[in-house]
């Protein structure tokens, strides 16, 4: 198999998306708003479970949604890529925007939004395919690959970004689910990273892995932020002080304080969120 | 300081806040003992502050082991992580002040063997300002309070101004009378150790500050400073 690159396989701009035209959110110092969120309500039926929600995200930082179950943070998260879209009963209210264009306007289609805005779950959910199509179907269906050289130039790239292609590159065939847990988060993340997303939303991507297998992945998660806006919801504090920049802690539906991490961590300003990182109350 | 969802977890918190106002206890009757044996002439009691700083070196390692604990254990955050620091740093200023008690009283024991310096009792003066200033400052962390700390933080100029005029008070002493160079020279270590013990109190009064607010202290610390003492 010839894995060498020519250099016309670069997929950027291969997707279809809502290109940015205008860049409306306000940026902070040195660090590009790539999310911006502003008075985001969401309703499952008649239960409201996010409040006003308003925050910006910058590009090229990891951000990590923090707070007992419950919150809201994995609704936000959702949001981000209309995933709630899909839960009937679920309304979402306010403005969501990706560099600066409302990610809920008509004109958007959310399978189009969703191939910009990849997302991680949980527990690792390789498709029941081999490796290489694990990583393949993405960039294959959305029309990025010309040639099958092209596809294994891509599915390489995302392997080796993934820090899964030494350890894989000789089974390529296999099947996806023969692999270790952590080794198939990695190659889930592969598998977002194939598509070339703008975004890359985590919801508590380690919290079924060892130590080890987490301790790659967090590695993996700072390697990833050099090219992408990463938006982590996590269960461990920890985990949020040791990958992120910035931190947002959430609390019965409403965002009650963003900051750097060193803040929160260090001197939360409010009263519920020292409560909670110091485990006073769950 | 309580409230955590683990109980074992306060009752650590808790235990290194009462060792380290013990060590402060101790620390302040060593310098208070100090004071009232180079003021009374009193070798005996020089001879206990000297044996009792061992303590405060004990005291230190076990708060020291006790912070190694709790950030290995417990992963403190926030508030309770400037809690374990807060109690690291003062534990170690608090240790410097047990050595220059200690030292004070060697010097008391050589003092003691030359003939009554009338300037003991600036030295007492200046000694008891200083007591009372880290008596007030350990108070102060005790009740987490900022502000009588912060008034420390302040006043500690005082004692840099009773510095500089002992230090040419005992100038003086010196040029007069030659034979008491000696005694005098101690006394000025003597004066020297107190206006440090007077700097650990204002050390204390900072980290209780970035305990409390999590902020460090905005403005210069007024400074009647050595330089003119070091002109004359």
């Amino acid at each position: 198999m010839n894995f060498q690159a020519p250099q016309s396989a670069d997929t950027t701009g291969a997707v279809q998306a809502p290109t940015p035209t205008v860049q409306s959110a306000p940026h902070q110092a040195g660090a590009p708003v790539k999310v911006e969120a502003r008075d985001v309500n969401v309703h499952y039926g008649d239960k409201q479970a996010l409040f006003n929600v308003s925050i910006t995200i910058p590009d090229h930082a990891v951000t990590a949604f923090i707070g007992p179950s419950g919150c809201g943070k994995t609704t936000f998260l959702r949001c981000i890529n209309r995933m709630n879209d899909l839960i009937p009963g679920c309304r979402v209210n306010g403005i969501v925007e990706i560099d600066g264009k409302n990610a809920y306007a008509k004109n958007v289609d959310p399978v189009v939004l969703r191939a910009r805005i990849g997302m991680v779950f949980q527990k690792p959910n390789p498709f029941p395919k081999s490796i290489y199509e694990n990583v393949a179907y993405g960039p294959r269906i959305h029309g990025m690959a010309a040639s099958k050289s092209d596809l294994d130039v891509i599915v390489e790239r995302s392997l080796r970004r993934a820090g899964l292609w030494e350890e894989v590159k000789d089974r390529l065939a296999q099947s996806g689910a023969g692999l270790s847990g952590g080794q198939q988060q990695r190659l889930v993340i592969a598998r977002t990273v194939a598509v070339d997303p703008d975004v890359i939303l985590m919801d508590e991507p380690c919290s079924a892995l060892d130590p080890i297998a987490t301790a790659r992945i967090e590695e993996l998660i700072d390697e990833l932020r050099a090219n992408y806006c990463i938006i982590i919801v996590t269960h461990s504090m920890a985990q949020a002080a040791r990958v992120s920049q910035k931190t947002a802690f959430f609390h019965l539906g409403t965002l009650v304080e963003t900051g750097s991490t060193e803040e929160i961590f260090q001197n939360p300003r409010d009263k519920r969120t020292q409560d909670y990182i110091t485990g006073r109350f769950g | 300081m309580g409230d955590h969802i683990v109980r074992a977890y306060d009752q650590a918190l808790e235990h290194l806040s009462s060792d380290l106002a013990k060590m402060g206890g101790l620390a302040e009757s060593q310098v208070n003992d100090a004071i009232t044996a180079i003021t009374r002439r009193d070798t005996a009691l020089a001879q206990t502050v000297i044996q009792r700083d061992a303590k405060i070196d004990a005291a230190q390692k076990e708060v020291e082991k006790r912070c190694t604990s709790l950030l290995a254990l417990r992963q403190p955050m926030a508030n309770d992580l400037r809690e374990v620091m807060a109690a690291w740093k003062i534990s170690s200023d608090l240790e410097r002040v047990g050595d220059l008690a200690k030292n004070i009283a060697k010097r008391t024991l050589v003092i003691n063997q030359s003939d009554p310096i009338q300037l003991t009792k600036s030295i007492e003066r200046m000694g008891r300002l200083a007591a009372a200033h880290l008596k007030q400052v350990l108070d102060a962390y005790s009740s987490r309070e900022v502000a009588p700390a912060l008034a420390i933080w302040f006043q500690d100029e005082d004692i840099d101004a009773h510095y500089n005029s002992l230090f040419r008070e005992l100038l003086t002493y010196m040029m007069e009378d030659p034979r008491t160079i000696g005694p005098c020279a101690h006394l000025l270590f003597v004066a020297k150790n107190i206006e440090r013990i007077g700097d650990h109190s204002t050390n204390i009064a900072e980290t209780l500050h970035y305990l409390v607010t999590g902020e460090e202290i905005a403005s210069e610390r007024p400074k009647a400073d050595d330089d003119r003492a070091m002109d004359t």
